[in-house]
């Protein structure tokens, strides 16, 4: 076989806006007739962009979940898609976590109606991330030196995701986005987010909900708002901006050469000038003007830095979900093809170092240590209760694949022996050899699977899609957490 | 036909022109392993004694392959221009050979009169010369082709950079490649072979390729050596191929097991004029080298040598932009140690120039054949004092994906400053203007790849 | 809700682990300690006494053949990070600088080196306590000398009459894998790597049920003797484990050959080939285990080569 394609989902639902896309990927083979198969997503094509859809909602912050089914529902209907004939893809669920009480609800009904191996909301950091590599950050970072960040500016939330020589290095989220101040058409502010009250007390700016606001004052919250942001992303100050920050604050420094803005806010910058209230309320928030004065400051230049045009806006989100987050594994893994898809299974990674691989005791600690950890974090299961990936191996002989499996499997059953399948990831293209030697050992019980050639991270959860062709396993990664580093 | 002589007291009686041929060439393991190598010294002068005094018209009346038989035959047949060749189908070869190597012969009369003889006839000159006459004569000759720039001028040395990887990661071939251009190397092409045979893993290659010589501005073209029908698919798909290759054999049967025949190439060439990216007129890159058809036992008892100039007649057709003879690749059972391989560099280089084509050679050897980096230094030096076209740039020679060793970016900056040569000159420009090469010598800036970076 | 709390239990298990790392060196930081220590209590229980059998004492030595040095030379490059990203995308000799055109001393020896080391392979043995290893009993060809070898790959396609005499003596006859190791061009292809091929695809036959008749070595092989062995001992499907034509970046690869119902008159079309087999190349243990399952197809589509589907 030499190419296939599979078709990719994407769906965001945001505190404003809801889409969805339809993308199909074509994976090629990316190896010579004399070497072990390898096969690679080579063409990414989008089929389907819906309308953006307003996010159906009950009451004030509550998603109307049974609303977001039909739109979905309706949305698959157009584009002429089978739930079937959906093999990956993503759903962002977006917005401030008020609006998020009902995602469980959200979830399930999505995993019913949007195919069977889109599942799950992902977290800030990866949404930021698929933003980021929609708006083409990603790809653009492979070309220049220096620190490329997009951000990504929605309804309630902004997703900044830094990019460097082609991988994501950092994320950040802030409580910035356009429905986070409302307004109504006789300019009286009707809602004002929780989530930005210590900011605006740390600022010294006064805004409440039932106040008439004039366009100056409502134009000094918007810069200070776009202003603490850019000082945040450009480090250029973040006591007072660190408040509008959602979760983890950055660990680092990041000189940052260029940006994009994405995100229906993003979409705003392009938009005529705003110079009434009447341009400001026009959506019912100070979104409009959000956009504005992001536009001002890029005109103004005050920071240094170089600002681009994103290649998408407001699509930026749903398009990295549904034709940037799937990914391949390598082609030789041990598998057994009933076990998949499997989804949301969070990663424990056991770095070794050559010392440790060298002797028994010491790999043998190891393997205790994060087995141990396991035991302690996720609840006992006799399904999968995490994939362990594997990292730092190197060159593995026949001999310490033994000891190595032996460890492994030895421990495995020991730790978690109600556990009917053992999934391991490995850095390097060793799946096979390695998942043919526990199978060899555990003789069924548990069951392997062992895929190689995924990068996984502490904190990150993955998705295992059905095998295409055999062996090719789409995977995809949701990354909740950042380490720092470069 | 004469075909009997006697040396030193020895008569010696061959059967018919193959044994002439074979029996003439200078010793060859190829030669010997299909067993028509002559046995000793005295029998291989005894051969070059007969084949000297043979006519063009006996070369041709005899085919060792005839045109009925085999479509290299037909292409070489119908390539002779028939008003030049009746003028000089009485000369001997001797005759030939002398008149090539005369004062009396400029370039241009060389070039005329070539285009009334057939491969075999130029091969058969070959045997009769020693390797200065091999380098004299073709030093005489000069064949400029143009794609996107112009090659072959005198004075000129160009190169191709040969940016290989052992898994075609294209990051990992980018590199090889800002290595190359920063020591000067690349005017003839830069040119990847693949290790993925895919339509998609050439579109990317020559994509990036692409890309690189658009951001820098780079007068050079692109090439990725994958089959010509992979290259063909992956043009069709849109991607960006200056220059299409493909492996040359000297016999139908020879082309066949290369998977290729005049009908394909035909097809290529076509599709190069509709969507080839070059402004041309040449966009063809070929590569030879002697032992490729008995490889395939496509032979038929013809000596490594003619069959060799016979796929220089085949290369003739299509005007190509570049033409490479791999001399030392194919290993130790065609090309056994050093003075083969030299030798076989020469003549290849000499028959290919005698036919018109703008030669390069691929300076190298095989890990398992009695050659090392010094024999590489000394072909090197004695094909770039030949005038030719091209040679090929790899880093410190070794290449890390095909697993042989080649000429290094090193290494020919050095032909080019031993011998007083240069880039081509649109090339040179560029050079100057990234500040890589003044007054055709290397600058301090050179041989740093991160300035592309 | 819920995915923040998990966020927050992830973040802390990063922090744990990295800490945990470093407990060899220094003493945990102050914030983490407690945590920390239960880790440690858990990981002394007697529960995780280490009770590891080592597989033989060689498995942990490390077998290192000398890697090369890859450090850039380049005195003053325009961008330094760059030229590490550079040299860690290929094995390819670059950032070697120069002096005037010509390369640095060191790096000349360097490749003069590998050459060195590319040429033994070629002239080299294959060390006899490999084989024995295995119990590989030894065939040769024709072909004499390696002189020889080299200018007559013919005769390194046919066994001499002793040769034949041993297989039909010593192996099992019709088997349904038959496994051949050679030397080839390189015969420290095979002492670097058969200890890990040949163990893996073992194994890997045993998963999928299939029986393997009675290996041996062929001395001074070339990889169309498969079709003479195919002839005297009509294997189902026929492995030849066969040293490459050396290159500098490691003149150690090894190459795997696979054909069904091997017999004279073979082309080339007809054999599938797994390339590249060492350290730094196709990993030997997951080509071994990659090779069982080329072979099972084989038995289960009758046909190897081109119209294999794999």
């Amino acid at each position: 076989m030499d190419e296939q394609w599979i078709q990719s989902v994407g769906i965001d639902v945001g505190t404003s806006t809801t889409k969805m896309i339809v993308s199909r990927l074509r994976l090629g083979r990316m190896s010579s007739t004399f070497s072990l198969p390898r096969y690679q997503i080579v063409e990414r094509q989008l089929l389907y962009a819906s309308e953006v859809h307003s996010t159906p909602l009950i009451g004030f912050d509550e998603i109307d979940a049974e609303g977001i089914g039909a739109i979905l529902q309706e949305e698959y209907r157009k584009a002429q898609i089978s739930l079937s004939s959906i093999k990956s893809g993503a759903v962002i669920i977006t917005g401030e976590t008020a609006s998020k009480k009902n995602a469980q609800h959200i979830v399930h009904l999505l995993a019913e109606r949007s195919g069977d191996f889109v599942v799950a909301t992902a977290g800030a950091d990866l949404e930021g991330v698929l933003a980021g590599k929609g708006a083409g950050a990603e790809k653009r970072s492979q070309t220049i030196q220096g620190t490329i960040v997009n951000v990504d500016i929605g309804g309630g939330t902004a997703n900044a995701a830094y990019f460097q020589r082609g991988r994501a290095i950092a994320t950040v989220t802030f409580h910035v986005g356009g429905r986070l101040i409302r307004l109504d058409q006789q300019d009286m502010v009707t809602y004002v987010s929780p989530n930005i009250q210590a900011w605006l007390s740390a600022k010294g700016l006064r805004i409440t909900v039932g106040q008439r606001i004039s366009l100056a004052e409502i134009s000094e919250v918007a810069r200070q708002m776009a202003c603490s942001m850019l000082d945040y992303l450009t480090g250029k100050e973040r006591q007072i901006s660190g408040l509008l920050v959602v979760g983890p604050q950055l660990r680092g420094d990041f000189p940052v050469e260029e940006l994009t803005v994405s995100g229906g806010v993003g979409k705003l910058m392009e938009g005529a000038p705003v110079r009434s209230m009447a341009d400001v309320s026009r959506y019912g928030d100070f979104g409009p003007l959000l956009g504005y004065v992001l536009q001002q400051e890029r005109e103004k230049g005050t920071y240094a830095v170089n600002w681009l045009d994103p290649e998408q806006t407001v699509r930026a989100t749903v398009i990295g979900a549904g034709m940037q987050s799937t990914e391949i594994s390598g082609s030789t893994v041990h598998i057994k093809p009933e076990l998949l898809p499997i989804k949301n299974i969070p990663i424990l990674k056991l770095e070794l170092t050559q010392e440790q691989l060298a002797n028994p005791a010491q790999l043998h600690q190891e393997v205790a240590a994060i087995y141990q950890l396991g035991e302690r974090l996720f609840d006992k299961t006799t399904g999968i209760p995490f994939a362990l990936a594997i990292s730092g191996i190197g060159y593995c002989s026949y001999a310490l694949l033994q000891t190595i499996s032996q460890e492994l499997s030895d421990q495995y059953r020991h730790y978690f022996a109600e556990s009917q399948t053992m999934v391991v990831i490995c850095e390097t293209d060793m799946a096979k050899a390695l998942g043919q030697a526990l199978a060899l050992r555990c003789k069924g019980a548990p069951e392997i699977i062992c895929i190689d050639q995924v990068r996984v991270e502490y904190g990150d959860y993955i998705d295992l899609g059905e095998p295409i062709s055999g062996t090719i396993i789409p995977v995809v990664v949701k990354t909740l957490a950042f380490d720092e580093k470069a | 036909m004469n075909t009997k002589t006697t040396v030193l007291g020895q008569t010696y009686q061959f059967r018919d022109l193959k044994e002439i041929f074979a029996k003439a060439n200078e010793d060859k393991s190829g030669d010997q392993l299909a067993g028509i190598a002559a046995s000793d010294s005295r029998e291989r002068v005894a051969a070059k004694q007969v084949l000297a005094d043979l006519t063009l018209a006996d070369i041709r009346n005899n085919p060792m392959l005839p045109p009925e038989e085999d479509e290299v035959s037909r292409v070489i047949e119908e390539g002779i221009n028939e008003k030049i060749y009746n003028e000089i189908k009485n000369w001997s070869v001797a005759e030939l050979r002398e008149y090539i190597l005369s004062h009396n012969a400029g370039e241009n009369d060389i070039k005329r009169i070539s285009r009334g003889l057939s491969s075999e006839m130029i091969a058969a000159t070959a045997k009769l010369m020693s390797n200065l006459d091999l380098i004299t004569a073709a030093a005489k000759i000069r064949n400029v082709t143009h794609c996107n720039t112009a090659i072959g001028q005198p004075g000129v040395l160009a190169a191709r950079v040969q940016p290989n990887h052992p898994s075609d990661n294209v990051q990992g071939i980018k590199a090889a490649l800002y290595e190359g251009l920063s020591y000067g190397i690349g005017d003839a092409v830069i040119g990847i072979n693949p290790v993925i045979d895919t339509a998609d893993s050439v579109k990317d290659i020559l994509t990036m390729t692409k890309e690189v010589m658009n951001k820098w501005e780079i007068p050079t073209q692109n090439c990725v050596l994958a089959h010509v029908t992979t290259q063909m698919r992956a043009i069709r798909q849109g991607a960006p191929a200056d220059l299409i290759f493909q492996s040359l054999a000297g016999s139908e049967k020879g082309n066949n097991a290369f998977g290729i025949d005049v009908k394909l190439l035909d097809e290529a060439d076509e599709l190069m004029r509709k969507e080839g990216t070059s402004y041309g007129p040449n966009f063809w890159y070929f590569e030879t080298g002697q032992g490729s058809e008995l490889s395939s036992e496509a032979h038929f008892g013809i000596d490594q040598v003619t069959m060799e100039s016979r796929c220089y007649g085949l290369a003739r057709k299509y005007n190509p932009f570049i033409v490479n003879t791999v001399v030392g690749f194919i290993g130790p059972e065609y090309l056994y140690d050093s003075r083969q391989v030299i030798r076989a560099g020469l003549e290849d280089h000499y028959m290919g120039k005698l036919h018109g084509l703008p030669m390069g050679c691929d300076v190298c050897y095989t890990n398992h054949m009695k050659v090392d980096q010094n024999d590489m230094d000394n072909l090197g030096i004695l094909l770039s004092a030949a005038g030719v076209n091209f040679v090929i740039g790899v880093a410190m020679a070794d290449d890390v994906m095909l697993n042989y060793q080649s000429t290094s970016f090193h290494d020919i900056a050095a032909f080019r400053e031993v011998l007083g040569l240069r880039p081509a000159p649109a090339f040179e420009k560029w050079l100057e203007k990234m500040g890589i090469m003044e007054n055709g010598k290397l600058t301090a800036r050179a041989g740093d790849p991160t300035i592309f970076m | 809700m819920e995915q923040q709390l998990d966020f927050l239990v992830d973040k802390v298990v990063a922090e744990l682990q990295k800490k945990l790392s470093e407990l060899g060196e220094k003493a945990p930081a102050q914030a983490v300690e407690q945590a920390v220590e239960k880790v440690v209590e858990a990981s002394m229980q007697p529960g995780a006494q280490p009770s590891v059998e080592v597989n033989g004492a060689a498995a942990f030595q490390s077998d290192v053949s000398e890697e090369p040095e890859r450090t850039a030379q380049i005195p003053n490059p325009q961008w330094k990070e760059g030229l590490d990203e550079l040299l860690t995308s290929t094995p390819a000799r670059i950032g070697v600088w120069r002096t005037g055109v010509r390369p640095l001393t060191k790096t000349m020896l360097q490749l003069r080196r590998d050459h060195a080391a590319a040429v033994d392979a070629v002239y080299g043995e294959v060390r006899q306590e490999v084989l024995d290893q295995f119990s590989l009993f030894t065939v040769e060809t024709q072909y004499d000398n390696t002189e020889n070898y080299l200018k007559r790959p013919d005769m390194g396609r046919i066994l001499t009459d002793e040769g034949v005499r041993l297989l039909q003596e010593r192996c099992q006859k019709k088997p349904q894998v038959q496994i051949v190791v050679s030397d080839g061009l390189s015969a420290s292809a095979v002492d670097a790597n058969l200890k890990d091929v040949l163990p893996s695809l073992l194994d890997s036959l045993k998963s999928y049920g299939l029986s393997c008749g009675t290996p041996f070595f062929v001395k001074g092989g070339r990889v169309a003797s498969m079709d003479h062995i195919g002839e005297v001992l009509e294997p189902e499907v026929l492995v030849m484990l066969i040293g490459e034509r050396p290159g500098l970046v490691t003149a150690h690869s090894m190459s795997a050959y696979m054909c069904y119902r091997p017999r004279k008159g073979m082309v080339e079309s007809e054999r599938t080939v797994i390339s590249n087999i060492h350290r730094q190349g196709t990993s030997p243990v997951e080509a071994g285990a990659h090779i069982g399952t080329i072979l099972s197809k084989m038995l289960e589509q009758k046909a190897s080569g081109v119209k294999l589907v794999l």
